[in-house]
């Protein structure tokens, strides 16, 4: 009886791709999946695919892999195994992780490199040649997703560290419903291992304390080791973890 | 264009295991809900207490899929 049932389900089973971008799998004209593919600033291909039923997945992916060119990409809570085990099934393995933390605010401790509000026009100087240095070493395919947008889009979420009156390093806070987020810290590659990255993450930790927020959330990449060190010396605590898959 | 599943709005009331959320919807019904792959790509972040877009299974009317989070 369940064969039975699980061959006919099998037969009814087909899939159409409805766009350019999106792929649909149906049964008995209802719509039981869909797989999209939508592209990142960073120029790479990310897929997505929902479904009702296991056996749609696998009709989905093998539609969409046999026409989209490699590499692809995708996202995978760690905790969902089974969607994991389903990417993995079909050719995805994993090519980075993604730390979820939560880390607890304060009140900013006393620092020798001054952190003000920057003005606009040095911000976004001081934002063009940070990325020009991330690009030249280990590239925006190994930062976290937040930071692939395009440069500074609104100052007032950012505070920036100065030495001689010259930004040297800049923090950048989004407030995401009700939980801040500490979207990007960055450094001059000349001025690193100085401080600058602990001063900058503890005002802007200490601001969001003077306002009575008690925690930030940040995502680190695992491969990051001074970043981490960085959120680990301020108490940050790992509440999850993003699996980047890829299918070269 | 096939049929698609009922959208209904909702209110995420538990974070669960196996990354899935307890949303209870506006009609008092309560699902075991994932996150849709466009947010896991867009890296939404999911949170106790958010409005969200619920998308019911056909299969299973005690299981569905977060589309959309609106905005606080």
């Amino acid at each position: 009886m369940y064969t039975s049932r699980k061959v006919t389900a099998l037969d009814s089973l087909c899939v159409t791709r409805v766009s350019q971008s999106c792929w649909h799998a149906l049964d008995d004209d209802r719509v039981i999946g869909r797989g999209e593919v939508s592209p990142r600033p960073d120029g790479r291909s990310f897929l997505s695919i929902d479904v009702w039923r296991a056996d749609a997945f696998d009709r989905l992916a093998e539609a969409m892999l046999s026409v989209l060119p490699r590499p692809l990409y995708t996202v995978v809570d760690e905790e969902d195994a089974d969607l994991t085990s389903q990417w993995c099934a079909v050719g995805f393995s994993v090519r980075r992780r993604e730390w979820e933390c939560l880390i607890p605010t304060g009140p900013a401790k006393p620092s020798d490199v001054p952190v003000i509000s920057p003005e606009e026009e040095p911000l976004s100087e001081l934002d063009r040649v940070i990325r020009e240095e991330v690009e030249a070493s280990v590239g925006w395919q190994e930062m976290p997703a937040e930071l692939l947008g395009p440069g500074v889009v609104d100052p007032s979420r950012y505070a920036v560290a100065t030495k001689s009156g010259r930004y040297v390093g800049l923090v950048r806070v989004t407030q995401v419903q009700r939980l801040p987020r500490i979207g990007l810290i960055a450094v001059r590659a000349d001025e690193r291992r100085r401080g600058v990255a602990r001063a900058l993450l503890g005002h802007a930790l200490g601001s969001l304390y003077e306002r009575g927020i008690e925690t930030a959330s940040a995502e680190l990449n695992e491969s990051n080791t001074a970043a981490l060190a960085l959120f680990d010396g301020f108490g940050a605590r790992r509440v999850g973890s993003n699996l980047e898959l890829v299918m070269r | 264009m096939g049929k698609t599943g009922i959208e209904v709005e909702g209110t995420v009331v538990e974070c669960c295991p196996n990354a899935t959320f307890r949303v209870e919807l506006t009609n008092g019904h309560r699902v075991l809900a994932h996150i849709s792959g466009k947010i896991r790509r867009n890296y939404i972040k999911i949170m106790l207490l958010d409005r969200v877009l619920v998308e019911v299974s056909p299969y299973d009317l005690d299981r569905g899929r977060i589309l959309f989070r609106y905005r606080a």
